[in-house]
């Protein structure tokens, strides 16, 4: 028996990659919208979109030269912080085959991987599916 | 008869108004960067996008012009603003700032035009919109231009 999945209001596969437009940027506006409005979400992540969870990135980006003191969130803090704020509304999943196609071994721990295998119990445990890029 | 030994070439002429054989830089940036591809990542990226290398290629190579083409236009754009972004409980305050990334450009020297059919397509064709010393382009001069460069690159 695999891992149960809680039941969510929407499923968003995120499969384009971060660093190439602002797309990641408009699904983490987006997630935190719909869960501001109390929305359940669960997130899938595939392809190269499977990096923003990656323990190596580390809690901050890398020090700035213009801007010594400040502090850049990075993406797997940003998502942690999403998970931590609304902590029965929202889950993060991985694909375990795309990870490991890309070298992801090092997702944060509140990263659920899951198998292709898996991912018709996760569609299935939706009320909506938004897919955003491609791989 | 022998023939007497050729004579080395006469040394150049030591006159002052000889030209200096290592010239100063050259007065114009020898690269032009174009910049088209807009809005890379503003979560991802933050500080480390695309104008952040250019003011270190100015630094390392000499100097360097920019120049922006289609919705890139708009990293020029006068009045627009980066808000911040609430993630969780946090407040990211931190997303990439093209506007604060031209105007550090245009401090540190480099010249930053933006192609006119790039701000007739984004509404910035109108007087006031660019931020100052950002220099409208047309099409066919920044064509023109690349011959002028010693490299031509896109970041």
């Amino acid at each position: 028996m695999g891992r149960p999945v809680p039941h969510t209001d929407v499923m968003v596969i995120l499969m384009g990659a971060p660093h190439e437009s602002d797309q990641t940027t408009s699904v983490l506006r987006l997630l935190q919208a719909m869960l501001e409005r109390g929305g359940r979400v669960q997130v899938w992540t595939c392809g190269y979109a499977t990096h923003l969870t990656r323990q190596a990135l580390g809690a901050a980006k890398q020090r700035n030269i213009a801007s010594w003191t400040t502090s850049y969130p990075s993406t797997a803090t940003l998502v942690q912080d999403l998970l931590a704020a609304f902590p029965d509304q929202l889950y993060w999943y991985g694909c375990q085959f795309c990870s490991d196609d890309r070298g992801v071994h090092d997702h944060v721990p509140e990263v659920i991987l899951r198998r292709p295998s898996s991912f018709a119990a996760n569609s299935a445990a939706t009320g909506k599916t938004l897919m955003v890029g491609v791989i | 008869m022998h023939k007497p030994p050729d004579l080395p070439p006469a040394a150049p002429d030591p006159s002052p108004a000889a030209p200096d054989p290592s010239p100063a830089a050259p007065e114009r940036p020898q690269v032009l960067a174009i910049v088209e591809r807009a809005y890379r990542g503003a979560v991802e990226k933050q500080f480390v996008d695309a104008l952040y290398l250019a003011l270190e290629l100015h630094r390392r190579l000499g100097g360097i012009d920019i120049l922006l083409r289609g919705q890139a236009v708009t990293y020029a754009a006068r009045d627009a603003r980066v808000p911040p972004l609430r993630l969780g409980n946090r407040v990211v305050e931190t997303l990439t700032d093209p506007r604060g990334d031209v105007r550090r450009l245009l401090d540190a020297g480099v010249r930053v035009y933006a192609e006119e059919p790039g701000l007739a397509a984004y509404g910035m064709d109108g007087e006031g919109r660019l931020l100052d010393q950002v220099r409208p382009m047309s099409a066919d001069e920044a064509a023109a231009r690349w011959s002028t460069y010693r490299m031509v690159c896109f970041l």
